[in-house]
């Protein structure tokens, strides 16, 4: 292997490499999001736990869409995504829509991104002290008011490591959804290998891009995570909020 | 007029009954203490009136409804406060949200209505200064205050505190107290559970003695305490007082 070699594979073909980046990055931060908010529902809906006096037709309803979601999260993560991606994508493509490789990516990524999600929220919701639910519920707040408003942000401002964690798995992972031909990162660098013979050195280049990646998202998501704890400690504010309710008080009155 | 009429109430979980036959009435304007040794029930039966447990058998009438066949639970729950021994404040939010959060959710007040309630009640709990602090910043005994707040700007028709006292620093529980005793000379109706034997003799109206699920003895303070006719009641009381 030699680095002048990477130096000129890479100058050459530096344009080829960026739209992998590119691609890989759209599928990974959109799987990243879709998933999340699959992941919200699912596990929500899974950590929700119904009133002691709740009716009957409630209460089986509840079991059966548990059921649904318990087998949604088992076949997803049980399963290999990139077995995921042919099944689904020959799937839909051959019986209901010509759909685009790119479409059929991102849902791919997406529900499998949602069957993890799913299980860190219900996680995260179930590590929140159940009295702050019992608070909310006393003080006339419904279930769902209270799994939106007081559960769901605690949740997931303690989930976030885990959450952003998957970003980070889907950058790497999404280099399998090439098996359906998407121009993300390993496709492209499969395709400039394949011109150039360099297979050593371009896949060294695509490892170190793949690193690049994935470093820059801990970063960021490190930062993301710092200002949110800053938000939580942060100390009583100064007289001015004070005066401005104090006059919002008097505002009410007249 | 009773507020509150239990009437044979009983409630196991699983195996275990934890009150057998329980009945009592609360007036309006009353404040009725429940004491007893730990186990005797006393948490399960407040639990069971705010319906975050449903009793087996026998009936709880609250504001003349049988609240076991009640159809909006949310609306019922908003008439009757509760305060808990843990606080449970929502630790997301400051003092000031925590007090806005259910008036705007369930009573749909504006923010800024929402907000001057939310003030008042904390400045009469003492906690004017507190309202841009998290919970996480405050001692035991205010959050505690905070929690009476976010019940009072409810407007609830009873207040119930399960054990508002047992975890707080034996220093904080006088503030915590206080602020019960100025509600009780509003005339709100309260249940109080609690291990505070002074407290219970100085603020109750009514003072039940419960030990293993049942009703050992109730009746005016000063008869309770000074005059327990049961030798369960007055075994408790020496070893407490």
């Amino acid at each position: 292997m030699s680095f002048a070699k990477c130096i000129e594979i890479l100058t050459k073909y530096y344009l080829s490499f960026l739209l992998g980046i590119r691609t890989t990055l759209i599928v990974a931060i959109s799987g990243t999001l879709f998933g999340l908010m699959i992941g919200l529902f699912v596990g929500g809906f899974r950590a929700i736990r119904l009133d002691k006096t709740a009716s009957g037709t409630k209460k089986t309803v509840k079991k059966i869409l548990d059921i649904v979601g318990r087998i949604y999260i088992e076949v997803f993560r049980g399963t290999p995504m990139m077995v995921q991606a042919v099944f689904i994508y020959y799937l839909v493509y051959t019986n209901i829509v010509r759909w685009g490789k790119m479409t059929a990516a991102i849902f791919v990524i997406s529900i499998n991104t949602g069957a993890y999600m799913a299980e860190i929220v219900r996680s995260g919701i179930q590590a929140i002290d159940p009295g702050q639910n019992e608070a909310a519920r006393s003080l006339g707040m419904s279930s769902m008011q209270t799994m939106m408003d007081v559960i769901l942000p605690q949740a997931i401002r303690n989930a976030f490591p885990a959450i952003g964690n998957e970003l980070i798995v889907n950058i790497k992972d999404s280099s399998v959804l090439m098996i359906i031909s998407i121009t993300e990162l390993m496709f492209q660098s499969n395709s400039i290998a394949g011109t150039t013979y360099r297979f050593t050195e371009t896949y060294f280049l695509t490892a170190a891009i793949y690193l690049i990646l994935t470093g820059l998202s801990s970063i960021i998501l490190g930062m993301i995570e710092k200002r949110m704890n800053h938000t939580r400690t942060s100390l009583p504010q100064s007289d001015t909020s004070y005066s401005s309710i104090s006059l919002a008080n008097k505002g009410a009155k007249s | 007029m009773s507020l509150i009429d239990v009437k044979n109430v009983r409630k196991g979980f699983g195996d275990l009954e934890v009150l057998h036959d329980i009945s009592f009435i609360v007036d309006k304007g009353e404040v009725v203490c429940l004491i007893g040794p730990s186990g005797s029930g006393k948490s399960t039966m407040l639990r069971c009136i705010n319906l975050l447990e449903d009793i087996d058998e026998g009936e709880i009438d609250v504001f003349g409804q049988n609240i076991s066949e009640l159809k909006d639970i949310n609306s019922y729950r908003r008439r009757v406060g509760m305060v808990f021994q843990q606080f449970n404040l929502f630790n997301n939010m400051d003092v000031l949200n925590n007090c806005v959060l259910a008036q705007m959710k369930v009573l749909k007040k504006d923010r800024k209505e929402a907000e001057a309630r939310a003030f008042k009640e904390l400045q009469k709990v003492g906690l004017g200064d507190f309202v841009r602090a998290y919970p996480s910043t405050l001692s035991g005994g205010q959050k505690q205050r905070v929690a009476i707040a976010r019940a009072l700007c409810m407007d609830p028709e009873i207040l119930l505190f399960d054990e508002p006292t047992s975890a707080l620093d034996p220093e904080m529980v006088g503030e915590v107290l206080n602020v019960i005793r100025d509600l009780a000379k509003e005339d709100m109706t309260m249940v109080i559970v609690t291990h505070e034997m002074a407290f219970a003799r100085d603020v109750a109206d009514k003072v039940i003695f419960m030990d293993d699920g049942v009703i050992v003895e109730e009746g005016k303070p000063a008869l309770i305490f000074d005059q327990p006719k049961n030798e369960r009641t007055r075994q408790f009381l020496a070893r407490i007082l």
